[in-house]
């Protein structure tokens, strides 16, 4: 840990040459993580990360720098190298720091640290003995996997400002390989929480995630390749939120939009979605996958409205990406660790609830693909264009689901697909997912009710739609 | 000596073998904005992957500070890892290889180069891609970093093993706009020998990328013949080959089980993995300390081997390929330098070839279109039409979908145009049969 005193010095040595802010970022975070590879603990591992990454900016520039040197003069080793790359007056000196009073709405409860490792096998087990239990031939490899994380965080910074807090997380996943004469498929289910290990004792059943992972790889196995070409998609509601994830909450990140890199750089106020639309991206959610009480620049975490009604409304916005919009940063600012320099990211993003409900969306459709599960997928914010990839999808004809249907991507311009969201459903639900980008790896929830989008572009092999 | 204090100490807690990999780097990195500097970082990585066998089960920690109070947790995470571990496999530390066959991967000129003249590099590629074509709206980055790395093995068997190695990666990103649309491109150039800048040619690189794309539309849906740009050709090679790990093979889960010496690819397709080439991803020891060698994995198209590390062999009664790999807590096999050898028709001879298809020059979502363990994929793409063997309009918002295998069996050409990928590969275009393309 480093103390104030130090903490001082080290912001007064980085702020020399003319900085017009700095930053300590202290992180000291362990991770544990088992898996279960066909019924037997294969691997059980240990990590722990302990470093100091410092910030400094002036005007537009960000001057970075990290090291796992944390005695007194490696630190002011570093200030001193990193403040060597401005050449200006000083203009700042820190001579006291205050505590940051934040909520705290993700506390440390019942700490991974003191839960044994034999406890989370047993856990993990339920599931996997479950899947053994089958004696399935097609299933021919399954994985069952727990890893749990405590970051501890403290920051110092030259507005005269600290603040530290212990976070922690769990994950409960499992992956199931299934194959028959037509080749391989897999299924995977994965929830996580910022809640101790009650919650997977009481709010997440192993067996039903075991069950469903079986589920959809063995469907697969059997399904026929999903039609290609232009179609009304009706997108499954929480994990189905990786649409609107890519599509349109990456280039609303200031990261992109600050520099005009983005394609809604300048839209503020316009109307970007159809008026059925409205989305958050709100870090306030007691113990969600993705909140956080302040985030990693030490602004507290805020809920945003980014789009009310169709009409683009706010950002996620980090200090220095702020100066480039005229705004503050709004709590957006985060890293994976202390080797990251932080930026604006998302943290809790949905589509809010609409009127319809799933069963009134499907009705209403004739004929299209209705899609559940995903794989994730990509986005070039300056483009738009984006892509996902389903993992489990049906054919709707005449209001009804009928066969399911495997390897469909869809692919878009988030701009375009946002104006032809046409119903939305009554049924929000997150889900939990790893968001990579410059800052590094975060946990985020993705989430919306059922939606229907009048038409995408749907990448298979197996022909037209009929 | 430093590290004496773990083994030291594992002895003490009763761990039969143990080992350290140390990974230190030495990080430069900067980019420009409008000319201006934006970030610029400097840092000092340390990484530290311990292990160790208990009543034959391997226990594994990391941590990236090294003293008496880590050595300590290190020893006591390993004892209360391996102690839960029921996995019956062989676990092995190893002694060493006879022979090793060094390769240097540490260009000293590099440090030479001064800050200076890196800076000005970046200045003059900013604004050569600016002035490549006034269509070009936004330079959206340069970027210079490097890295300087020095990798350690030791274990309790004495074996020692350290390569030092460096590179550097420049950056350019642009975006082109014309008539409302908007299309990105970028290049990189990976190396460790300052000489082979050429700045000029990454900016016409950057350029041409982005600006070739405007006036991009989706072709009529239906099956194409194919032509794959050489980065293409490396994600599918890529994710095609994570299936010849003998880990895969031997827990059921690979479509390569059964096919050893097999045909599984068009004979066209020669793989091979070369780890002792000399470049930047040259590795002469795997992450388990055994020494590497280039090998055919598909030649002529049959499946000459599978990759191992130590344990997938020992439970075959074999020597480990070299190709154990290990990323933070994570083991895993993987090939080091993959290659896909060229054939030696020029690029345009294979679009002439063609005739009439569609060339694609990028695949995106890689992670979420393409399903290694099945080689299933339909992914986001980019492409030109080719049209009397030379190339047409470009194309924008396709998908390209297929299966791994199909893929590679389908291959009827392999181009001379060998492109090294910042991903460790190697790769020149292909010609492939037929492919599902979405367009309109």
């Amino acid at each position: 840990m480093i103390s104030k005193k130090l903490a001082i010095d080290v912001l007064n040595e980085a702020l020399s040459t003319g900085a017009d802010y700095a930053e300590i970022f202290y992180e000291d975070s362990t991770s544990a993580s088992i898996s279960i590879d066909n019924g037997k603990v294969e691997t059980s591992s240990s990590t722990s990360i302990c470093g100091v990454g410092l910030r400094l900016l002036k005007e537009n520039q960000c001057i970075y720098g990290y090291t796992n040197d944390l005695s007194k003069k490696g630190l002011l080793t570093l200030a001193s190298s990193l403040s060597k790359s401005l050449h200006g007056d000083r203009l700042i000196t820190v001579t006291k720091l205050d505590m940051i009073r934040a909520a705290n709405r993700n506390p440390v409860t019942n700490s991974y640290r003191n839960i044994s490792r034999q406890e989370k096998i047993a856990l993990i087990k339920e599931g996997t003995d479950y899947i053994a239990s089958l004696n399935n031939p097609k299933i021919v490899r399954y994985s069952g996997f727990f890893a749990d994380n405590h970051r501890y965080v403290a920051l110092f910074n030259s507005k005269g400002k600290w603040f530290d807090r212990h976070s922690e997380f769990g994950r409960l996943a499992y992956s199931v390989v299934a194959a028959d004469e037509t080749g391989f498929e897999t299924g995977f289910v994965g929830p996580g929480a910022q809640q101790d290990i009650s919650y997977f004792h009481t709010k997440v059943n192993p067996v039903e995630c075991a069950k469903d992972a079986v589920r959809v790889a063995l469907q697969n196995l059997g399904a026929k390749e999903c039609p290609s070409g232009k179609m009304p998609v009706i997108i499954g509601n929480g994990w189905g939120g990786v649409l609107f994830h890519e599509s349109c909450g990456h280039p609303l990140e200031a990261s992109a939009v600050a520099k005009g890199l983005s394609c809604f750089t300048g839209k503020e106020g316009d109307y970007i979605a159809s008026p059925l639309v409205s989305a958050v991206d709100d870090s306030t959610m007691p113990q969600a996958w993705g909140s956080i009480d302040i985030d990693d620049e030490g602004n507290l975490g805020t809920k945003r409205q980014l789009i009310k009604d169709g009409k683009l409304t706010d950002f996620m916005i980090d200090d220095l990406n702020g100066r480039r919009m005229n705004r503050e940063g709004n709590g957006a600012c985060r890293r994976q660790n202390y080797r990251y320099i932080p930026t604006s990211r998302m943290s809790n993003t949905y589509i809010e609830n609409g009127k319809s409900t799933k069963e009134e969306i499907i009705k209403a459709t004739k004929l299209g693909l209705y899609t559940v599960g995903f794989n994730g997928g990509s986005v070039d914010p300056s483009t738009g264009e984006f892509n996902f990839g389903c993992s489990e999808a049906y054919i709707v004809r005449d209001g009804k689901i009928c066969e399911p249907v495997k390897g469909a991507t869809l692919i878009g311009k988030g701009f375009e697909i946002l104006k032809n969201i046409d119903m939305v459903g009554n049924d929000l639900d997150l889900g939990q997912g790893m968001c990579g980008a410059s800052s590094g790896s975060i946990r985020t929830n993705v989430g919306q009710p059922t939606i229907r989008v009048s038409e995408v572009i749907v990448g298979g092999r197996g022909g037209e739609l009929k | 000596m430093k590290y004496d204090k773990f083994f030291q100490l594992a002895k003490e807690a009763g761990i039969e073998e143990a080992e350290l990999y140390i990974g230190q780097s030495y990080e430069l990195s900067f980019s420009l904005f409008h000319s201006e500097v934006d970030n610029y970082s400097m840092n000092n990585g340390y990484v530290i992957l311990a292990r160790g066998l208990v009543n034959g089960k391997f226990g594994t920690a990391t941590c990236d500070v090294f003293n008496n109070e880590k050595a300590e947790y290190l020893v006591n995470e390993i004892v209360a890892n391996a102690a839960v571990i029921e996995n019956e496999d062989p676990q092995i530390i190893f002694g060493g290889s006879p022979k090793y066959k060094k390769i240097n991967t540490f260009n000293s000129s590099l440090a030479k180069v001064s800050v200076e003249e890196k800076m000005a590099a970046l200045r003059e590629l900013e604004s050569a891609i600016r002035s490549y074509d006034k269509r070009i709206v936004e330079v959206s980055g340069v970027e210079y970093s490097e890295s300087m790395s020095t990798t350690t093995l030791m274990n309790s068997k004495g074996l020692k093993l350290v390569q030092k190695s460096n590179y550097f990666v420049l950056v350019g990103a642009a975006l082109a706009s014309e008539n409302g649309q908007t299309k990105s491109g970028y290049s990189i150039l990976l190396d460790n020998d300052w000489s082979k800048v050429d700045v000029k040619k990454l900016a016409r690189e950057v350029g041409e990328k982005t600006v070739s794309q405007l006036g991009g539309s989706p072709c009529a849906s239906g099956k194409y013949k194919v032509v794959l740009a050489p980065s293409v050709v490396s994600s599918f090679m890529s994710a095609l080959i994570d299936s010849a790990s003998a880990e895969e093979v031997q827990k059921h889960s690979s479509f390569f089980e059964g096919k050893l010496n097999q045909k599984v690819a068009s004979r066209k397709v020669t793989i091979e993995d070369k780890p002792l080439s000399r470049n930047v991803f040259a590795r002469w020891f795997d992450d388990e300390g055994v020494a590497t060698s280039n090998k055919a994995i598909i030649k002529n198209g049959v499946l000459e081997t599978y990759l191992y590390n130590l344990t997938t062999a020992a439970k075959e009664g074999r020597e480990s390929t070299g190709n154990s790999q290990r990323s933070g807590s994570k083991i895993f096999i993987a090939p080091t330098f993959l290659c896909l050898k060229p054939g030696k028709k020029s690029f345009e001879q294979l679009l002439e070839d063609v005739g009439n298809g569609v060339y694609i020059t990028e695949v995106s979502g890689l992670h979420a279109g393409l399903n290694s363990q099945s080689g299933n994929f339909s992914l986001q793409s980019t492409g030109f039409l080719i049209e009397n063997g030379k190339l047409g309009q470009p194309l924008d918002l396709i998908t390209v979908a297929g299966n791994l295998l199909q893929l590679f069996a389908d291959v009827s050409e392999v181009g001379s145009n060998v492109e090294v990928r910042p991903s460790g590969t190697s790769a020149p275009s292909v010609v492939v049969k037929k492919l599902n393309i979405t367009g309109k």
